[in-house]
């Protein structure tokens, strides 16, 4: 990847680096005795480690500089591969995590390894880890191929790559040593936050002169839904996040917010996180790796217009109907619940503009997984999203709100909606990406959608019921007007959904392995490779050298 | 010419940027900019206190373990809520919450008002293995509370660090902050005396962990959850509660 | 503060709704706008074409 910079940006990159070990030092000794210091030397490894990959290449030969005018996608193939890598850790972290709830002992005794530790540690690694390294590399996949211009700079998509990778260790380590807002997906304390502020503005930037770079004289839609992510990530992240450290040397902060404040920003911060995060960005994977595969142009475009402003107009409202019945004024409550339910309309035009797209191709979802996948998210959107709104409604949220059903409704739609549309998304790019004529397998894509629709569904099935259940035993009353239940009856009836939910996290967790496997191998052997079955000498290997994973 | 059809390109991206963020503010500023004033709508409260040192340095170890990914601290104004766990929670009693801790899930009970309803023994037992007190528990074990002692140097700046975001500490209390700590959860030494004068009568000096040689994590959060739902009597007095106050002093 | 919590209330929330209302209008405008119709359809296609490593720039 340093072999395509002229000397200039090898410069550059290398003060860059500086820069930020030396940040990373001032961390470490600002921070003596407190986490901060050990943040601080995993800022100065990670900067040092990337540095010496510029420094091992800073005197070979320079890179012809015709081969500009070509797309850049060395860093969405490095992208790729962090992606897998944290889908692997997140899920894993997740399985476990789900494991304690029915046997609490496999904390094995010890601090980091608890359960309030981990949670937070598979949300992360999930969400940002996986679903933001998917966001960022398809992205500069989309906006390369619409805009039809190559990115419009060397350094920037690296530094937004690696930067964002930088927060996601940070956060994740965090948690293990013990460090958290507590804001629930907004966790990373104030250091690591203004981090990512720097990332997200040169990721902004860097995607508005891509834009503007452009041939076409329409930017394509599925631009919208990435600038619509990027830019109210952005606000979200700024105002859920201002806080006051305890001095420079502390990593603690306390949030300026305070009690029903804080509640509405979080929930408004949290709620768009799913929007606009886990939404918009995917949503716009959806716009255009369908017609892709499909081979057919989406249905209505504009119907996917007024979608998409219905979705970044009415989400910002929702927030609040996470706070049913609580100390947040009845007003905005019932606010929230019927902007959650007008979301319905531009929800399920987007999941019918999809399915529209695909009729008169029903063949080739039957015989490839891929498109599969790709159909079978946009099943589960247009389910979660009817489920979202079901459950916004103040009664029904009087039974569902704080039981297994939220956790259920969250993995229909993580589940079956963001991870479906990554795999088939990242199974039409990778084979493209690489020059290869199609995945190494087509069978391990096969194997790949049955583990994980079978993961998907036990999952939910097993959270539907725990949590209809668990709200039914809490508000049953005996014919002489008490409780029937003790709140430990309700723990007792959930085992055997918490041992179900596990396995079916476990199959989807293998069907992630398997992705990597076959990713990996599809960029391993070059389709000559395949019919001679002779392996490719490690100089071969397409992935470029030194691509630094995740620490875990 | 070709300079100024880009120019337009790159304005029609930078406008778009522009819609986008209209679009998508309108919502947060609606329901949000209210709440500034949100204070006037709520009964202002005499009797509401704040958290002492211990219980702020137990809270942010409350926080730090992730408990509110499992308890909530919101008692819903639904009648079997307020009959399992007692009247329902007002706005004010998180107004010196930085940050609020409503949760979101109850894998376990909620903790609004779970201050004084249990010993302080009961308590330590439960943290060191929840399984020792109620078989059927899944909750972890968190037997390395009482094996770390408690950090108590800095509390002065974590006081300060809560005032600048708006709780109403004095500067007795932040210069005395150390102190307070130790004296709370040392009732037998001259520092106890501080703390219910600087806090209030109601403040629990205890030997919270049993042992009064030290002050570890175990003091801190038994501290802070024996405190739960006990800043004010305001919930008991506006509400048909159909319980009382737990008596502090039991 | 001057204004009380009612007042910003009532704002927030008839502001609200008039800005609804307009945006929804704006963006009905734009997406049936009759000359719009031809860009659109050739956006849709176009990203159909293929012609992959052959950026303008």
């Amino acid at each position: 990847m340093v072999k395509q910079l002229t000397s200039g940006e090898r410069q550059f990159a290398a003060v860059i680096l500086v820069v930020l070990a030396v940040l990373g030092i001032a961390m470490a000794a600002a921070g003596r005795a407190d986490p901060l210091g050990v943040h601080g030397l995993i800022v100065l490894l990670y900067s040092g480690a990337l540095l010496y990959v510029v420094l091992s290449s800073f005197y070979e030969r320079e890179p012809d500089l015709s081969l500009r005018t070509r797309y850049y996608d060395d860093p969405i193939k490095v992208g790729i591969a962090l992606t897998m890598a944290w889908a692997v850790f997140g899920m894993f972290i997740g399985v476990w995590v789900a494991a304690q709830l029915a046997w609490p002992n496999l904390a094995f005794d010890a601090a980091w390894s608890s359960f309030g530790r981990l949670r937070p540690a598979h949300t992360t690694g999930v969400i940002f880890g996986f679903g933001g390294n998917a966001l960022i590399a398809t992205s500069f996949h989309v906006v390369q191929r619409t805009s039809r211009a190559r990115l419009a700079g060397q350094i920037s998509p690296w530094f937004v790559l690696f930067g964002f990778n930088l927060f996601c260790i940070l956060a994740v380590t965090g948690y293990f040593m013990g460090l958290t807002q507590s804001k629930e997906y907004a966790e990373p304390e104030w250091y690591a936050d203004l981090w990512l502020v720097v990332v997200w503005v040169v990721y902004f930037i860097l995607y508005i002169r891509t834009l503007a770079r452009r041939r076409e004289p329409h930017i394509y839609v599925a631009n919208w839904y990435y600038l619509a992510f990027i830019l109210v990530v952005a606000m979200l992240h700024i105002v859920n996040n201002i806080a006051v450290p305890v001095s420079l040397g502390h990593a603690k902060s306390y949030t300026v917010w305070a009690g029903v404040q804080d509640a509405m920003v979080q929930w408004w911060y949290g709620h768009n996180a799913v929007a606009f995060f886990l939404t918009a960005g995917f949503l716009a994977m959806l716009y255009y790796y369908l017609p892709i595969r499909a081979g057919r142009p989406i249905f209505s475009y504009r119907l996917s217009i007024l979608s998409f402003w219905g979705i970044t107009f009415f989400y910002m409202w929702a927030g609040s109907h996470h706070l049913h019945y609580t100390a947040l004024p009845h007003w905005v409550q019932n606010l929230g619940m019927t902007f959650s339910i007008m979301l319905l309309v531009p929800s399920w035009a987007s999941a019918g503009n999809a399915l529209l797209t695909l009729n008169g191709a029903w063949h080739k979802v039957r015989d490839d997984a891929t498109l599969r996948f790709i159909m079978v998210a946009v099943i589960f959107y247009g389910l979660s999203t009817f489920e979202g709104s079901f459950m916004a409604i103040r009664p029904v949220n009087s039974l569902s709100h704080y039981t297994d059903w939220t956790v259920g409704h969250v993995h229909a739609g993580a589940l079956g909606w963001v991870a479906m549309i990554t795999f088939g998304s990242l199974y039409t790019l990778v084979p493209t990406l690489w020059k290869r004529e199609r995945m190494y397998s087509a069978m391990l894509v096969e194997v790949h959608f049955w583990l994980a629709l079978a993961g998907t569904l036990i999952y939910v099935f097993a959270m539907w019921n725990s949590g209809i259940i668990q709200g039914l035993m809490w508000r049953t009353y005996t014919q002489e007007d008490t409780l029937a239940y003790s709140f430990l009856d309700s723990l007792v009836a959930m085992y055997p959904y918490y041992i179900a939910r596990a396995f079916g996290g476990l199959l989807f967790l293998l069907g992630a392995i398997v992705a990597s496997y076959n990713i990996w191998m599809t960029v391993r052997y070059s389709p000559e490779a395949l019919t001679d079955r002779a392996p490719a000498g490690p100089d071969q290997g397409p992935l470029p050298e030194n691509v630094t994973a995740p620490a875990e | 010419m070709r300079e100024l059809f880009h120019r337009k390109l790159e304005r029609t991206s930078i406008g778009f940027a522009i819609a986008i963020i209209a679009a998508a503010s309108v919502g947060g500023i609606v329901e949000i900019a209210p709440l500034f004033t949100i204070d006037e709508t709520v009964e202002t409260v005499d009797d509401m206190r704040l958290y002492t040192p211990l219980e702020l340095a137990g809270r942010d170890i409350y926080v730090r373990e992730g408990c509110y990914a499992c308890h909530s601290q919101m008692i819903r104004t639904l009648r079997d809520e307020v009959e399992r766990y007692g009247p329902y929670s007002l706005a004010v009693e998180s107004k010196y919450d930085h940050p609020m801790l409503w949760g979101s899930k109850r894998t376990g009970p909620d903790l609004a008002r779970v201050g004084g309803k249990y010993s302080d023994f009961w308590h330590v037992a439960h943290l060191t293995n929840p399984r020792d007190v109620v078989p059927e528990s899944n909750m972890p074990a968190y037997r390395w509370l009482a094996r770390n002692t408690l950090k108590m140097d800095d509390l002065g700046l974590h006081l300060a660090a809560q005032r600048a975001v708006g709780v109403p500490y004095t500067d007795e209390m932040i210069e005395n902050a150390s102190r307070d700590a130790f004296g709370q959860a040392s009732p037998d030494t001259e520092f106890a005396a501080g703390v219910t004068e600087r806090y209030g009568e109601e403040t629990q000096v205890s030997a919270f962990d049993g042992v009064t040689t030290r002050v570890t994590e175990m003091d801190a959060l038994v501290a802070y959850l024996q405190v739960l739902g006990r800043l004010t009597k305001a919930p008991y007095q506006n509400t048909a509660a159909p319980e009382q106050a737990p008596d502090p002093n039991n | 503060m001057d204004v009380d919590h009612d007042t910003l209330v009532s704002v927030s929330k008839s502001w609200g709704l008039f800005y609804l209302i307009a945006f929804s209008i704006g963006v009905l405008i734009y997406t049936f706008w009759p000359s719009n119709r031809k860009r659109f359809d050739k956006a849709k296609k176009n990203i159909l074409r293929d012609e992959d490593d052959k950026p303008w720039k």
